[in-house]
């Protein structure tokens, strides 16, 4: 299956759904030193929800981290 | 004499970008110069190998630490409502605060918010418990809409963002301040000089939003110290109250005694 993070496309052999907890270990080498958030095709995942929320081919996330802003 | 944002006072009527700087040192320096208490700061997608992102949350911590000040987070980039919240979500649980800039824009060229989309979000938004700052157009019966909502702070624009074209239409910020009294008027985005904040304040708005105007100034910790100035100006000015103006003139110098009058008589 395809996933995209970020707008990259990271193919999986071998899995029909992982985990966003999963998922961010391809993204990030390590997350937990990392501050960021994420969303689903769009929606809010909080933190909490990582372990139980499943990524399934085809699916965006979005892992979004602080910048400056105006 | 303090702004009140959501019953929160603060010292400081400048809310201060945090983009755009020559380099972080120059952003810590010249919102330190500024007095601001209230920070902007956004999300986006980063490489996760250059960890620049946890560079940049990293120093602005510390700037917030250092002015016992406040983040505010933005949406800026969102374009529907649905966007601005799941990033209104996203930004809550990175940053741990209610507080929301939102921003939802409906045209690329001038950045021009879009007034429905906004109203949309706000709405979702206040029932999620987020203390919502709507950046909006200085369009008097949106800011009486969102005021209805439950956005006990309005924040239209002076003009588009970064254009520094100072307060297009004075006209119409002087009547959403007559019309929204018990508003917390911010004027948010175009502010170009020292002296456009110093106009608003003496209008009566009760803060101002910036982030270009003094980033992008040849010496931004001077012109961030001339903003923090400029504002207490105008706020005095208004509080100590401005005289009517006058169709004709009045001499200033008492006419009682003047000499030579009437010499040739």
């Amino acid at each position: 299956m395809n996933i995209h993070i970020n707008g990259k496309a990271y193919p999986l052999t071998n899995a029909i759904h992982i985990s966003v907890s999963s998922a961010l270990t391809l993204y990030f080498i390590e997350p937990q030193q990392s501050t960021f958030a994420v969303a689903l095709n769009g929606d809010f995942v909080g933190k909490t929800d990582y372990d139980t929320t499943m990524v399934k081919n085809g699916d965006s996330l979005d892992v979004l981290q602080p910048i400056q802003g105006g | 004499m303090s702004l009140n944002i959501y019953g929160q006072n603060l010292d400081s009527r400048l809310l201060i970008g945090s983009a755009l700087y020559p380099s972080p040192q120059v952003m810590k320096q010249a919102i330190l110069a500024s007095g601001s208490q209230v920070v902007t700061l956004s999300l986006k997608r980063q490489n996760p190998a250059e960890k620049a992102g946890q560079q940049i949350w990293s120093y602005l911590q510390e700037v917030i630490t250092e002015v016992n000040g406040h983040l505010l987070p933005n949406t800026a980039g969102c374009r529907s409502a649905k966007e601005a919240v799941t990033l209104a979500k996203m930004s809550r649980e990175i940053f741990k605060t209610d507080w929301l800039k939102l921003e939802v824009i409906g045209d690329d060229y001038n950045l021009q918010p879009d007034p429905i989309e906004l109203l949309h979000a706000a709405e979702q938004l206040i029932n999620d418990g987020f203390k919502v700052l709507p950046y909006c157009t200085d369009d008097l019966v949106l800011c009486q809409r969102l005021y209805d909502l439950g956005c006990e702070v309005i924040m239209p624009w002076a003009s588009p963002i970064g254009t520094g074209k100072g307060l297009m239409n004075p006209y119409n910020l002087e009547t959403i301040r007559l019309r929204l009294p018990d508003a917390t008027l911010i004027l948010d985005a175009g502010i170009g000089k020292p002296s456009d904040a110093c106009l608003a304040m003496e209008m009566g708005y009760d803060g101002v939003l910036l982030n270009s105007a003094v980033a992008l100034a040849d010496n931004p910790v001077l012109m961030a110290k001339a903003f923090g100035q400029a504002l207490q100006a105008g706020e005095q000015g208004y509080v100590a109250g401005i005289m009517q103006q006058r169709q004709t003139a009045h001499p200033s110098t008492p006419t009682l005694d003047t000499p030579f009058w009437h010499q040739n008589n």
